[in-house]
């Protein structure tokens, strides 16, 4: 989903600011899965916080729907709402990371011969990349997640970050650079493959 | 060619948002640079392992969570066989829902003020004075969008609140403000224009003259007045002026001699020797201050400021020079947003 089929129609929107509960369930299920998985990846894989801030953000949503009057795409707005949520949740409270044992992701490096679609459909390649991308700072996070998971354009993520288009650039090459560190394992296993 | 490492250009490589020149310069240093190269490589594993995540579909209990917040007030709902943790979930929300509700009722929230020196919050309606000319500090509460800082001796009045607009008058003073909403939703006045939040923290201070500075620090805001505006972006300040408006905006790590021959120009001090300075001294973020003064100068001198930009980035396919030129404001516009990938 990128560009223009990211955005809702702007009957629902019109519908949604006066009140319409069944245009507001339309534009849940457009976006739910969406805003859910990016909560349940910025979190490792916490389906209660995935859902709790599902939650919060379509209520903030539905609450402040009546403000929104299309200057910028509803997308990016609510793009920053999921972020706001997700990195206030995260203040003060430890990630609880229960990923693969290092030593485990070691005995990838020295297996051979694995392609991309191997490596991946390994379960706890998949939890590793889960948990590299769970304790990256919380603003590198969201900036690797909305770019790669996603596919926002440099722009989207600049204005739902609330940042400079540089500074988009900046946190992704420093969150490209420890993932790739955390990841070590699983990237010598896919050389190995090549 | 780029002579140093290129690491943070290297995602917008990747991900094809560089421009052709760009690209060929990265692609020359790339060809000598062993440590970049490793870094692209980083960068192309991670991108893809992060692509490879699978959309997971939202459970069924988190619209039944929303339903029943929004629905609390009216609707019985037996709760004898969810999860626990779905009945605190909802019991927390059922809170959330009734406040909805009752918020929905009685339109936006009110304004709310905390003094640090009183200690307490209380409501104020519109048309009240937060005053901290004694020294002492405030906060505004703007409803849900965010919180105004009042720094002493400063005067703002409150201006009237409604779902489209929270509105304040700073008379004198600082104020700095954080806002997470919708563009246009607040705004502030003062006696030399309108600073509209476009989503953004920033600081605006007006002196005993009327007159007025806002600084950036997330974001952007415009300022506005009588159909004259000004794009500020974070990192970047304006000045305004009562009878004149916003002036020309800059980014505040641009060099003293253009900072001042800005200030010069705005004034109406000697704006073309003024004009020479800002042409000479940008550097390709200061196309933020060029772009605003290709609709302030006069067709001669337009064409120089064109040029300037121009060397840092052509106008992008559908802005032609003759339509810049003669302030099409379409292709103005699609040249801003190029450019405001340096910005």
């Amino acid at each position: 989903m990128n560009g223009a089929g990211r955005e809702i129609s702007p009957d629902i929107l019109d519908a949604c600011r006066r009140g319409d509960r069944e245009a507001f369930r339309a534009l849940y299920e457009a976006y739910k899965d969406r805003v859910y998985s990016i909560a349940f990846y910025f979190f490792h894989a916490n389906a209660d916080a995935a859902s709790e801030v599902t939650q919060q953000v379509f209520l903030k949503l539905m609450r402040e729907i009546g403000r929104f009057r299309g200057d910028a795409a509803f997308s990016t707005w609510l793009y920053r709402l999921v972020v706001n949520a997700c990195v206030d949740r995260s203040r003060g409270r430890r990630v609880d990371v229960v990923g693969e044992d290092p030593a485990t992701l070691d005995t990838l490096a020295a297996s051979t011969a694995l392609s991309h679609e191997e490596l991946f459909a390994r379960r706890e390649v998949a939890t590793s990349v889960q948990q590299a991308i769970a304790t990256l700072p919380p603003k590198l996070r969201a900036a690797i997640l909305l770019r790669y998971f996603d596919d926002l354009s440099y722009s989207e993520m600049a204005a739902a970050l609330r940042c400079s288009i540089g500074t988009v650039a900046s946190r992704l090459s420093r969150g490209h650079r420890l993932l790739a560190k955390k990841l070590a394992p699983v990237r010598m296993a896919l050389k190995g493959g090549e | 060619m780029f002579t140093r490492h290129v690491h943070d250009v290297l995602p917008r490589y990747c991900d094809g948002e560089l421009s052709a020149g760009e690209r060929q310069g990265v692609d020359a240093h790339l060809a000598t640079c062993a440590r970049c190269r490793a870094s692209l490589e980083e960068i192309q594993f991670s991108a893809n392992v992060v692509r490879q995540l699978k959309v997971i579909s939202a459970p069924p209990s988190v619209w039944n969570g929303i339903d029943a917040a929004l629905s609390a007030p009216t609707r019985h709902r037996s709760l004898a066989f969810a999860p626990r943790w779905a009945f605190a979930c909802i019991a927390v929300l059922v809170v959330a829902g009734a406040a909805y509700w009752v918020t929905r009722d009685m339109g936006p929230k009110p304004w709310e003020v905390s003094r640090v020196n009183d200690g307490g919050t209380r409501r104020m309606a519109a048309g009240e004075w937060v005053d901290t000319g004694g020294g002492s500090t405030a906060r505004i509460i703007v409803g849900e969008l965010g919180t105004v800082d009042v720094a002493p001796q400063t005067r703002v009045r409150l201006g009237q609140v409604s779902q489209s607009e929270y509105r304040l008058h700073l008379d004198r003073g600082t104020i700095s403000a954080e806002i997470n909403a919708p563009p246009r939703l607040f705004i502030v006045d003062t006696p030399a224009s309108a600073v509209v939040d476009l989503g953004c923290a920033y600081t605006v201070t007006v002196g005993g003259d009327g007159a007025g500075e806002l600084r950036m620090t997330k974001g952007w805001s415009s300022l506005e007045w009588k159909g004259r505006e000004s794009l500020v972006p974070a990192g970047a300040m304006c000045r305004t002026r009562p009878g004149s408006g916003p002036g020309t905006p800059y980014f505040e790590d641009a060099s003293a001699a253009l900072k001042r021959a800005v200030d010069d120009f705005d004034a109406g001090t000697n704006r073309s020797q003024a004009l020479d300075v800002i042409v000479r001294e940008a550097r390709v973020r200061d196309t933020l201050t060029l772009w605003h003064l290709l609709s302030r100068v006069d067709e001669p001198d337009r064409m120089r400021v064109y040029e300037r930009i121009a060397e840092f980035e052509p106008p992008p396919a559908g802005a032609t020079r003759d339509q810049i030129l003669a302030l099409d404001a379409d292709a103005l516009r699609r040249w801003r947003e190029e450019l405001a990938w340096k910005w």
